[in-house]
């Protein structure tokens, strides 16, 4: 795989700092599995991070820290951490995913527009954005959008291309709200994308301000 | 002695003067890191007595040769971090809901994001590369989270420039990877 476009940097730093919003978090380390550069970048500045860390200032623990944690040591090893339940209430519309997304929950997929579906990943921590999968026909011609927040995209399958070039499996696109595209799904076969939305679309011209009450994401 | 040493004896033979030199010297950077970072103090207490409870319970899976025994610590932490939002977050959200709510973890543990081997050495010329002013603005801005104010303030230059310095950094830091 030749991955062409990737997360800006400033998302992959935020990333690695444990900053982003867990649906962000999410597309963005979904990539990072399949990217080796950015994983690189991603090493560094954990690097740098672990250097900060060295030269904190130090905050003294409480009296009892140390025998606290020598007690949960010494505590026979219970199962603290319940095994994630990987049953799926609702199956997700691939079952061919990534091993991360394998792993979440999701909710009732459901049609958006002709030839468009999508199925929502149930993330209880997301705070400000929604995490979805977007399925899209062969050769849909999404609306003309832009967005009052940002919108991350991974294409999983398939591909689209809209003014910035083509996106192929494992590509990244960031979309902020000045971004004004209309993507192109690619001929051949379906495009299935994870997307990372904050804030709303705004769909242009007569015919998207007509139909965007229908078309829900 | 080095501290991935003293890892390397925790996982060998569960050597506990060894955990206790590293419980001493990073548990309290741990907390002090964190309440920098603008979290309060009894939850930094917190999260540094389980990140050092880590580094003893998976000692084992600490590679030296990929990472400094520090970020290593520092993934634990940041993990644990992430774990106790999404935590407060769920219960928050269970409150007002009665779904019951088995959304499994999606975080990534630091073995798996985690440079491979053979890119440490890439990783490791980038940084040595890159200008001490460069390596300071990026720590300074997305681990230590400073205003940018400060970063100004630190570096003595105008404020104005530092959103430009910050792209620099990190630009230059991408082509130092990609060489």
């Amino acid at each position: 795989m030749t991955i062409k476009h990737h997360p800006p940097e400033d998302l992959l730093a935020d990333f690695a700092a444990g900053r982003l919003d867990e649906a962000d978090r999410l597309v963005v380390g979904v990539h990072a599995a399949q990217c080796p550069r950015c994983r690189r970048f991603i090493a560094a500045i954990e690097q740098l991070a672990g250097a900060a860390l060295e030269q904190a200032a130090p905050v003294a623990m409480a009296d009892d820290a140390f025998a606290t944690v020598i007690a949960a040591i010494d505590a026979p090893e219970m199962a603290s951490v319940p095994a994630p339940d990987v049953s799926q209430p609702v199956p997700p519309l691939d079952d061919d995913l990534p091993e991360i997304l394998l792993r979440c929950r999701f909710g009732k997929s459901r049609r958006v527009a002709p030839g468009v579906k999508m199925q929502p990943i149930i993330l209880p921590g997301a705070d400000k954005s929604r995490a979805f999968l977007l399925w899209s026909a062969p050769g849909t011609r999404m609306l003309e959008h832009s967005h009052t927040g940002t919108e991350l995209t991974l294409v999983l399958k398939g591909s689209f291309s809209h003014e910035g070039g083509d996106y192929r499996a494992g590509d990244f696109d960031f979309g902020d709200g000045e971004v004004d595209h209309q993507p192109i799904v690619g001929g051949d076969r379906p495009c299935l994308c994870l997307v990372a939305m904050r804030g709303d679309l705004q769909l242009h011209g007569w015919l998207g301000r007509l139909i965007s009450p229908f078309v829900r994401l | 002695m080095e501290w991935a040493e003293l890892i390397g004896r925790v996982a060998a033979h569960g050597d506990r003067a060894a955990f206790k030199l590293l419980f001493e010297h990073f548990a309290p950077r741990v907390k002090g890191f964190l309440v920098k970072t603008g979290m309060n103090a009894d939850a930094a207490e917190e999260i540094a007595q389980t990140t050092l409870l880590t580094v003893w319970r998976k000692a084992a899976q600490f590679d030296p040769a990929s990472a400094g025994a520090a970020a290593w610590i520092f993934t634990i932490a940041r993990n644990l971090r992430i774990d106790s939002a999404r935590q407060a977050a769920r219960r928050a959200k269970a409150a007002v809901s009665a779904e019951r709510d088995e959304t499994p973890e999606v975080v990534d543990s630091p073995e798996t994001m985690m440079a491979r081997r053979d890119d440490v050495s890439r990783v490791a010329a980038a940084l040595e590369r890159l200008s001490e002013e460069q390596s300071k603005v990026i720590r300074m801005s997305f681990i230590e989270e400073r205003p940018h104010g400060e970063i100004a303030e630190t570096l003595g230059i105008p404020l104005g420039t530092v959103k430009s310095r910050i792209r620099l950094a990190m630009a230059r830091l991408r082509d130092l990877l990609d060489d």
